[in-house]
């Protein structure tokens, strides 16, 4: 594999580490509001590691975006549906259901379907 | 811990809300895109976007949007209202051809179909964590 391939990939890699880790730090957070109130040190430490890990999200993406067409990069973001709900069941110990696996699984590849066309 | 709130407040309504503010958002930015000026060397920047009043409509939507998916986030669990809130991405296609008269390809229908499919598939299970909050 050539370094011209290699640094999207890793690049793509981050942003989508970056974005599954905000959203987790975020909910995370929020679960704390809900029992120790918002303005308390714990609940306020994950908020504003979720909001960081979201903003280099988004600027990865910016630089994604400068190099790719949109329509190559969006299906992939599609996916980070299904990453997400199964990190959710292992980091946030939520249940995930078979109906659950197959309905984000067919939200997933719908998605991929609209952004490929 | 508390309970949810009811009617408006009811996550599962604010989550509408969001998914809608980022449909309206992504259409405005379109919107707003098109019609500013390009110059030169600041073309990639996106800044000049800020001479619309459209792009800053958007800006605001985005920022209620986020409001309302922290609010969400605070009542349904992560791995049910995450795939839920990407089905913006199927209505983005869906009002830029009723707002914005863009076409849609036979492929499109089918993954807005599918996407659907999923949507009903996941009723169930969105039911019973409604019954617990």
């Amino acid at each position: 594999m050539t370094g011209q391939t290699i640094v999207p990939i890793a690049v793509f890699a981050m942003q989508a580490t970056a974005t599954v880790v905000g959203q987790l730090l975020l909910k995370h957070a929020m679960e704390c509001s809900r029992v120790k109130g918002f303005g308390r040190p714990p609940t306020l430490k994950f908020f504003i590691g979720g909001v960081s890990s979201l903003t280099i999200a988004f600027f990865l993406m910016i630089g994604l975006l400068q190099h790719f067409d949109l329509s190559f990069f969006y299906p992939i973001q599609g996916s980070t549906a299904v990453i997400i709900a199964i990190a959710a069941t292992i980091f946030l110990r939520e249940k995930l259901s078979p109906q659950l696996i197959i309905g984000s699984l067919l939200i997933s590849a719908g998605i991929v379907l609209v952004s490929l066309s | 811990m508390d309970r949810a709130p009811q009617r408006f407040a009811n996550p599962w309504i604010v989550l509408v809300f969001e998914i809608v503010f980022v449909t309206a958002h992504e259409t405005l930015v379109k919107i707003g895109a098109s019609r500013t000026a390009r110059i030169a060397g600041w073309e990639w920047t996106g800044l000049t976007g800020l001479g619309s009043v459209w792009i800053w409509c958007a800006i605001g939507l985005v920022i209620l949007s986020f409001l309302c998916w922290i609010y969400v986030l605070r009542y349904i669990p992560l791995s049910i209202a995450f795939p839920l809130s990407q089905v913006v991405h199927v209505l983005v296609p869906l009002s830029c051809w009723m707002f914005l008269s863009e076409h849609i390809s036979a492929r499109r229908w089918c993954g807005i179909a599918i996407v659907i499919l999923g949507l009903s598939v996941m009723a169930k299970p969105v039911a019973k964590i409604e019954e617990q909050l």
